[in-house]
Order: structure tokens, then C-alpha cells, then sequence
């Protein structure tokens, strides 16, 4: 699905030349969910916005869903990350103005589907999150982890290939983010490959591999042997098991 | 994407903040219905004059003594050439020749000062005018001497009072004259002189103010076409009779006419400027805001930026909204207009003259105004680079 060798990626700040990312070179395969761990300063975010297409690569060459994209242009990744990845920010990055229905359909509107796709596509993707009673409200009439789940059926509204996931659960409290991990475990099952960038252990228990990386290198591959799963962990919380999701 | 979809975003986008995007237009609104109104009221203004030129008959024509070639004699026309001109130029219908003086006029119950005009029976079709009771001068008026009179209403009813002025004696120099026809005093702004007026035979006029001058000949030709060369003839003729080449000046109602029409064409374009300039300030109004919600929005670019929305994507986006927010200024705009056009022509009594092609002007202006004004914003959005956009706060 990821095929990254000898990435660097190199920022000029000021006349200082900084190494982000270092040699990188690693494989993700469709349907598995990773991690990316790592401190702030550790690249983990450089290779996130390489990874999403939303930047290009200094040296080396990534390959995504058998198609080289690292030398791509502007529009030419503007369509990639329409078609091939979802998004899932740490602060939701809703559209304030509009309802979760006309947030989910957002990546359609670019994709050019017509108004009965997107409805039929936003509202299945909806209920995938659990959320279809809530089409119609505006962020700010809903919850956080609500809002993450609007932001979850966003990024799956037209099938990527990956979803990024960027600290999704950095702006949640504990029960909203296994919320949410659950459902990131649940579409993991059904098939979606997921990435997630996070610097919390707890977090990335849920997730089948860790990647860990400092100043720009990748240092360390775990494999994670039994994944916790976040319907478990709900179910321990006080307060019953996992409501909503 | 569609456009369809694009004015949909666009209008979400204004939706958003509905008092920023309604005072944005704010601008709009009044420079568009500042210029409808504007033009509107010059047309009519012109159609007005115009047609109150075309009133007077537009094949009236006059022949003066160029005041600036010599000075005036007081012999440069004789009666005699009235005759002579209207034998040998079949293009002239009607000429007449004038002669004016001011003199205290006295009626039955009061005198007052008046013009005391001198001419034929020709300068009643000449001049258009109309009576409103007896009759003009006629021809044997002038041939037998008669002391005879026309006035107008106005002066009748100050000279006479309530009396009826048809057979009274109006006296000039001590010379009674029968008053024989009254004519309506109409209220024009091209009304010949100041209402107190006396037309009496030219013959009369020369006796009783023992003078031989004519000042000026009026008259009409044919046809309006044929206006030029009765004119031309007829100064030929002034000017072989008495030996006197480039003395005499003519001037034609229809070139007058075409000299209002550009003036008045050239007042309308200059208020209409003006009047463009508050539009010119609304479009820059236009772009200071779409320049403040670029900024502001520069999160949700970065968003759209990161779901798949190409540069032309965002460029388009903030083009439609600030073409749409203009054109809704526009429309309001051109409604306030015709509003404000129908409105001050109906105070000041002139048609409305709301041209189609202004208001599709207009239009065209104010989407114009929207595509410059949104062009340098939108293209500040579409320049965003996406991860720099989505860090934002």
C-alpha cells in the first residue's frame, strides 16, 4: 500500500539547512493499522504531511497504491489526497458553517460527485460512525467526539486508500478517545488501512505495529503482539460499556 | 466541480457572516444605484430639453448681424428683403422679420414695461404660437397700417385686470393699438422672452418708434432636411442686396439642438463618473473584506486543501463569492435606482428614463467590479500552502 526508500526531507530556516527526515525507508500493507510514534521534534509530523501529500519529499521516493507520487505536482496531489486519503486532524478541522452532512460530503464536492452520490455516500458514511442522527447539526452543536467521528466519516466518504490519523484523540477525554479508537479498530477490520500519529503509549496499543522515530530517523519497529481493544477497555471505564459508538 | 456547486459554497461562505457580507455590499449598492439614478435623470433631463426643442419646430431657423464682424448699423435688413428672399428661395416657408423695442405699455387699469415686437404674419407659424383668443397679425395688417395688437394672457390680465382684452386699446407712445388676439401664456423653458410681450405689424412698430432697423429675421423652411439651404440662401441674398459679405450669421434650431444633445450627453457622463468613482470605492470596500476572510478563513483553505480541492478550486471559490456578493449589491442596487429615478422624476416632472442598456451595464459592472476586486484575495487563497494553512489558528 506504502512503500517509502531513503526519504529525506530537508527545510531551510533562515541560511540553516534542517535534516527533518533522515534515510527514512518503510512498508505499510493494505488493511494494516500503524502507528507512528514519536516526540515533538522527532519528524513523525514531517512524514505525516509527506504520507497525506500535502508535501513533497527532499530525496527518496514514495509510492502509494502502486502509484510514485513523490514528484508529483500541486494539482496532481490535490487529486491523490481526494482520492486515496482521509484525513483525521487532532482539532477536527470541521467547517464551522456547515452541517456535519455538508462536512462529510466536502471531499465529494471535489471529486465532482453529483448531489444524490454525495448524499447517499455522506449519510452511509455517517452511519458508519454512528452518527446519522446527527446529520443536520452544526459542529458546534455537537460534541468533540463527535465532532472526531463527523471528521472520520469525512475521511471515509470516498473509499481512500489510508486514512492518516494525526493525534485524533489528542483533544479528547479518555472515554471519547477509545470512542473513537474503537471505531478506528472497527474499520480497521473491515478492511481500511490506517495510520495514526500519536505521542501517547496508551494509544498506540490499540494499533498492530509501532513505529518510533527520533531526529528524523526511523529507530525502532514493535510489532504489537494482542492489541487492546478499545471495546474492552470502554466496557472497564466506569460508567458501563460504550455508549453511542 | 460544478458551478452550481461553486455558488452554493460561495453563498455559504456569505451566509456565514450575513451583516459583514450585507455591509460589503453596502458599497455596491449605492454605486450602482448612484450611477442608475444618475444617467436616468440626465436622459430624461435630455429627453426633456429635446423634446421641448422639437416643440418649437425643427425647421426654425434665424439670421442676426455677426456682432462680430462689424458694428451694427441698424440698416443690415429691410423689410423690403422678407419679400424678396421668400420669392427667390422656394426652401423657405415662412420668414418674418423682427424688430424690438421696450416701452411702457398702459391698458385700462395699469402700464407696464413690455417688449413691443414688431413683425408679420409669418412669425406666428414661425415661432409656434398659440391663441388663446382672436387672432395673429395677418398681412393686411402690415399692407393697410393697421394699429393692432397681440398679446399674451398673462400681461393682458395685468394691463386689463378682469376685463376681457379682445377690442380693447392698449397705448404705446401715445398710439392706441386694437388689441386682436390673446395668446396662451406657455410655461416653457424655451418661452421667447419673458411673457410681457406685444407683437404689433412691423409697419406700426416703425412709425410709432420712427425707426427703419430690423434686428433679426426668423423663419422656417420646408423641411427639416432643407433647413441648411434655405439658411444659406437666404444669407446669400442678405449679402448680394446689401453688398456685404460675412456680415450676416444664421443659426438653425436643429443645430442647436444637436449641440444641447451633446451637451447634455457629455453632463451625463460626467456625473455619471462621478457617480462611478462611489462604485470604484465599493469594489475596493469589496476586496478589504474578501482580503479579511481570506485571512480568517485560511484554516478552513487549508482544510478544503487537504480533502482535495485544487488551487483552482480555492481561486474559483473566493472569485464567486466576492462576483456573488457584488452582483447581489447589483441587484439591490439597480432596484434602489430605478426606485430613485422614478422618484426624482416624478418631483422634478420629467419622464423616467430608465435605459435598458444602463441597468445591463450596470450588471455587467458590478460582476466586473466582483471578479477585479475578488481576484487579488482569491489568489492570495490559492497561493496558501496547505500545511501552513491547516497549522493556523
Amino acid at each position: 500500500m506504502i512503500s517509502i526508500v531513503g526519504l529525506d526531507k530537508d527545510y531551510l530556516i533562515g541560511s540553516v539547512t534542517v535534516h527533518a527526515l533522515r534515510g527514512v525507508s518503510l512498508e505499510i500493507r493494505a488493511g494494516e493499522f500503524v502507528s507512528i510514534m514519536g516526540s515533538s521534534g522527532s519528524g513523525k509530523s514531517t512524514l505525516m504531511n509527506i504520507l497525506g501529500c500535502l508535501d513533497r519529499p527532499t530525496n527518496g521516493t514514495y509510492e502509494l497504491d502502486g502509484v510514485r507520487v513523490d514528484q508529483m505536482t500541486d494539482t496532481e496531489l490535490a487529486a491523490v489526497r481526494n482520492r486515496k486519503i482521509g484525513f483525521v486532524f487532532q482539532n477536527f478541522n470541521l467547517l464551522a458553517q456547515l452541517t456535519a452532512q455538508r462536512n462529510v460530503e466536502l471531499p465529494m464536492i471535489y471529486a465532482g460527485a453529483n448531489p444524490a452520490q454525495r448524499k447517499q455516500a455522506s449519510i452511509e458514511a455517517l452511519s458508519r460512525v454512528g452518527l446519522m442522527d446527527r446529520a443536520h447539526h452544526r459542529p458546534t452543536q455537537l460534541s468533540g467526539g463527535q465532532n472526531q467521528r463527523v471528521a472520520i466519516a469525512r475521511a471515509l466518504v470516498n473509499n481512500p486508500a489510508i486514512i492518516l490519523a494525526d493525534e485524533p484523540t489528542g483533544n479528547l477525554d479518555t472515554r471519547s478517545g477509545e470512542e473513537i479508537m474503537a471505531i478506528f479498530q472497527e474499520l480497521n477490520r473491515s478492511g481500511v488501512t490506517i495510520v495514526l500519529v500519536t505521542h501517547e503509549p496508551d494509544i498506540v496499543r490499540h494499533t498492530q505495529r509501532i513505529l518510533h522515530f527520533r531526529d528524523g530517523v526511523l529507530i525502532r519497529e514493535e510489532g504489537v503482539d494482542d492489541p487492546v481493544d478499545a471495546r474492552d477497555y470502554l466496557a472497564s471505564l466506569p460508567g458501563g460499556e460504550a455508549n453511542e459508538a | 466541480m460544478s458551478l452550481l456547486e461553486s455558488v452554493r459554497l460561495a453563498l455559504e461562505g456569505i451566509m456565514a457572516s450575513k451583516l459583514r457580507s450585507f455591509l460589503t455590499t453596502l458599497g455596491i449598492v449605492i454605486g450602482i444605484a448612484a450611477v442608475i439614478t444618475v444617467v436616468a435623470i440626465g436622459q430624461g433631463g435630455r429627453q426633456l430639453l429635446i423634446g421641448e426643442m422639437e416643440n418649437l419646430g425643427t425647421n426654425l431657423f434665424a439670421v442676426y448681424v455677426d456682432w462680430r464682424e462689424t458694428d451694427t448699423t441698424g440698416t443690415e435688413f429691410q423689410v423690403r428683403d422678407v419679400a424678396v428672399i421668400k420669392e427667390l428661395v422656394p426652401e423657405v416657408q415662412h420668414l418674418a422679420p423682427l424688430s424690438s423695442a421696450m416701452d411702457q405699455i398702459r391698458g385700462s387699469t395699469k402700464q407696464m414695461n413690455a417688449q413691443v415686437i414688431g413683425t408679420t404674419a409669418d412669425l406666428g407659424p414661425v415661432r409656434n404660437l398659440k391663441l388663446a383668443d382672436g387672432r395673429f397679425l395677418k398681412p393686411e395688417d402690415d399692407a393697410g397700417g393697421r394699429r393692432v395688437a397681440v398679446i399674451e394672457e398673462d400681461f393682458a390680465r395685468e394691463i386689463f385686470g378682469r376685463q376681457e382684452p379682445l377690442g380693447q386699446k392698449i397705448i404705446i407712445r401715445n398710439t392706441p393699438f386694437l388689441v386682436v388676439g390673446v395668446l396662451t401664456s406657455e410655461t416653457s423653458m424655451f418661452s421667447f422672452g419673458t411673457g410681457k410681450t406685444v407683437y404689433v405689424p412691423h409697419r406700426a412698430w416703425s412709425e410709432v418708434f420712427n425707426s427703419r432697423q430690423v434686428n433679426q429675421l426668423e423663419g422656417t423652411a420646408v423641411s427639416r432636411e432643407l433647413v441648411p439651404e434655405a439658411m444659406q440662401k437666404t444669407v446669400t441674398i442678405l449679402e448680394r442686396r446689401h453688398g456685404a459679405p460675412d456680415r450676416y450669421t444664421s443659426v438653425s434650431l436643429d443645430q442647436q439642438m444637436e449641440v444641447a444633445k451633446r451637451i447634455t450627453g457629455i453632463m451625463t457622463l460626467v456625473v455619471g463618473a462621478v457617480a462611478g468613482i462611489s462604485l470604484f470605492v465599493g469594489g475596493i470596500g469589496v476586496m478589504n473584506i474578501m482580503l479579511v476572510s481570506v485571512t480568517e478563513r485560511v484554516r478552513e483553505i487549508g482544510v478544503r486543501m487537504a480533502v482535495g480541492a485544487r488551487r483552482k478550486d480555492i481561486l474559483a471559490q473566493f472569485l464567486i463569492e466576492s462576483v456573488v456578493l457584488c452582483l447581489i449589491g447589483g441587484a439591490i442596487g439597480m432596484m434602489l435606482g430605478i426606485g430613485g429615478a422614478f422618484l426624482v422624476a416624478k418631483i422634478a416632472n420629467w419622464p423616467p428614463l430608465v435605459a435598458p442598456s444602463t441597468v445591463i451595464i450596470a450588471v455587467l459592472f458590478s460582476a466586473l467590479v466582483g471578479v477585479l476586486s475578488g481576484l487579488w484575495p482569491a489568489n492570495k487563497a490559492a497561493q496558501l500552502d496547505p500545511i501552513e494553512a491547516l497549522r493556523r489558528e
